[in-house]
């Protein structure tokens, strides 16, 4: 066992960013922490990277309760190292940069030149060395944080966002630097995306926040709606001012709707569709994921579509097909 | 308009004829000044981390006090000083009236305020990434503050050129603590004082230019490292 969190709360102020009431994570695996804006994903990677402390609840990193005071705090912050959303590197050389995670170690200055060689290679940015930190832009920036991190040869590895400030060609690197890390030198990773895809790709397993707290995979599809109620008094949620769907709920107003991209069904040209929660869309996109493909269909608003490998290659689907998509109403829920 | 002239011309002839009074005039001011800077700095810039980085009650308050101690009067201090070093003070046993010793207490009261303000507007300032930057990387709260030290230094050194400006410029402790005897606690300042006060211009300007000088050297000096570090 990796981490093991029971009732963490975090509270600023009279708002409350996180509250998770249970959850373990196992070590040398990939986790990425998913969700959108605001959910608490970077709130709950500072707590495990044991940068903040929580306002209440029981943080266990092995068999080590953390308490967040004292000296012995800052000796088990060496086994867990986290790369920031748009990091900084302090204004020296980069040389200098991933030496300061080896001099407060107390790594020998022989040592030091082979280990950021090392690490340099793999982050592919062994002629850089001498570079003025400030003077990189700010995919090598990301590199260079990782290799600044991995450096320190930590147990864990922490990435806030790891590619939402760099461009597409950066991105594809830095997740194969991402995998390489795990698989080779067997560091434990954990990483906050709102990009539902690269969750998928990336990490073995996806955990989903909302609001602070733990979901269900179905946040996937979550849209900002208005419920409404017909002249028979039936309910439903317009999502967007463009799709209207049945909602069972109590609630008025604004709403957030999820869908479960999983009980989503897809029905190429052709074959009839009847009943409820019927559209038609464009297949915009498909990627393949560890357990299956991922869809992505414009039905107005960008639905998720979870397929197993077979309904995929069955359907012969390809991007820009025009589709007919269902649900069964127990696929939305409001939230 | 002559009268100026005559006066800058015999100035630079005076200084240029190593006269030992008007250099023991200058050493005195930069042995005085520059250990009441180094003081003021060695406790007023762990200070001003502290206030910035710690939270405690009545923060807002401390910060206002010392910014507004920063326009502190040489001469409050003056008196205040007198008041417990002089025969009859607290402090009276030590016989510390009239030494350099009394003149850097003096400054250092007069400029911690200052470096430890200029401190806290520097590090308050500071991206709050650094500091966790360093916290991950494993550095303990001590070189965290080295950290963040290393990213503020211009600012904070701003600050102490700030106050060595102040000290060395400053009459009133000078005099009223050190009591401008000569050979021993007279300065810059106080010597430019007394020589209005006998209506002798030349020793006044001598000293007045290398004040200038000095003043100038340092903020050179400040930009140049300030360049170096940037490019």
């Amino acid at each position: 066992m990796l981490y093991e969190i029971n009732h963490l709360k975090k509270i600023y102020g009279e708002r409350t960013v996180l509250d998770i009431p249970e959850l373990v994570l196992e070590k040398g695996i990939i986790y990425s922490l998913q969700g959108p804006n605001g959910s608490g994903k970077t709130t709950l990677l500072e707590i495990l990277g044991l940068l903040i402390p929580p306002t209440s609840g029981e943080l266990n990193y092995g068999n080590t309760r953390i308490d967040f005071v004292g000296d012995n705090l800052t000796y088990l912050r060496r086994e867990i190292v986290m790369v920031q959303q748009d990091p900084v590197l302090f204004t020296t050389t980069v040389h200098k940069n991933l030496e300061f995670g080896l001099r407060v170690r107390g790594v020998s200055k022989r040592e030091r030149g082979k280990i950021i060689r090392e690490s340099l290679d793999l982050v592919k940015m062994h002629g850089f060395v001498d570079a003025e930190a400030h003077n990189l832009s700010g995919g090598e920036t990301q590199r260079v944080a990782i290799a600044q991190a991995l450096v320190c040869s930590p147990k864990v590895m922490l990435f806030d966002e790891p590619t939402s400030s760099v461009d597409v060609e950066s991105q594809v690197d830095i997740e194969n630097i991402i995998k390489e890390i795990n698989s080779q030198k067997k560091i434990s990773i954990i990483f906050t995306t709102h990009n539902l895809t690269q969750a998928s790709r990336l990490s073995s397993r996806v955990i989903s926040l909302f609001e602070g707290g733990l979901t269900s995979q179905r946040s996937q599809n979550i849209f900002n709606g208005r419920i409404i109620t017909d002249g028979q008094g039936n309910r439903s949620c317009l999502i967007q001012d463009k799709i209207n769907l049945p909602a069972k709920t109590e609630k008025t107003g604004d709403v957030k709707l999820s869908i479960d991209p999983a009980k989503v069904m897809i029905f190429p040209d052709g074959e009839p569709v009847f009943g409820e929660n019927t559209f038609v869309g464009r297949l915009v996109q498909m990627t393949y994921e560890h357990n299956g493909v991922r869809a992505i269909a414009d039905i107005g608003v960008p639905l998720n579509i979870l397929l197993s490998r077979k309904e995929a290659r069955d359907n012969r689907l390809c991007v820009g097909d025009e589709l007919r998509i269902s649900f069964p109403s127990d696929a939305a829920e409001v939230l | 308009m002559e009268f100026l002239i005559d006066s800058f011309l015999s100035a630079i002839l005076l200084l240029w004829s190593f006269n030992p009074d008007v250099y023991f005039i200058i050493y005195v001011s930069l042995k005085v000044s520059l250990s009441s800077t180094l003081i003021a700095s060695l406790l007023g810039i762990p200070t001003g981390f502290m206030i910035s980085f710690k939270e405690f009650r009545g923060k807002r308050g401390v910060i206002t006090v010392l910014n507004s101690l920063m326009a502190l009067p040489t001469v409050v201090v003056g008196l205040l000083v007198y008041a417990f070093i002089s025969r009859r003070g607290l402090l009276g046993i030590l016989d510390l009236l009239y030494t350099q010793t009394a003149m850097v207490i003096g400054q250092v009261i007069l400029i911690f305020p200052i470096v430890t303000s200029l401190t806290i507007a520097a590090t308050s300032r500071v991206d709050e990434r650094y500091r966790k930057t360093a916290m991950t990387l494993g550095a303990s709260p001590l070189q965290t503050a080295l950290v963040i030290f290393g990213e503020t230094r211009f600012g904070i050194m701003a600050g102490v050129i700030a106050a060595f400006g102040r000290v060395i410029s400053e009459i009133g402790i000078s005099m009223m603590l050190g009591g401008n005897a000569k050979g021993y606690t007279r300065n810059m300042t106080t010597a430019m004082a007394l020589e209005y006060d006998k209506g002798e211009f030349v020793l006044g300007v001598a000293l007045g230019m290398v004040l200038l000088l000095i003043s100038l050297s340092i903020n050179i000096l400040f930009n140049h490292i300030q360049g170096r570090s940037r490019v």
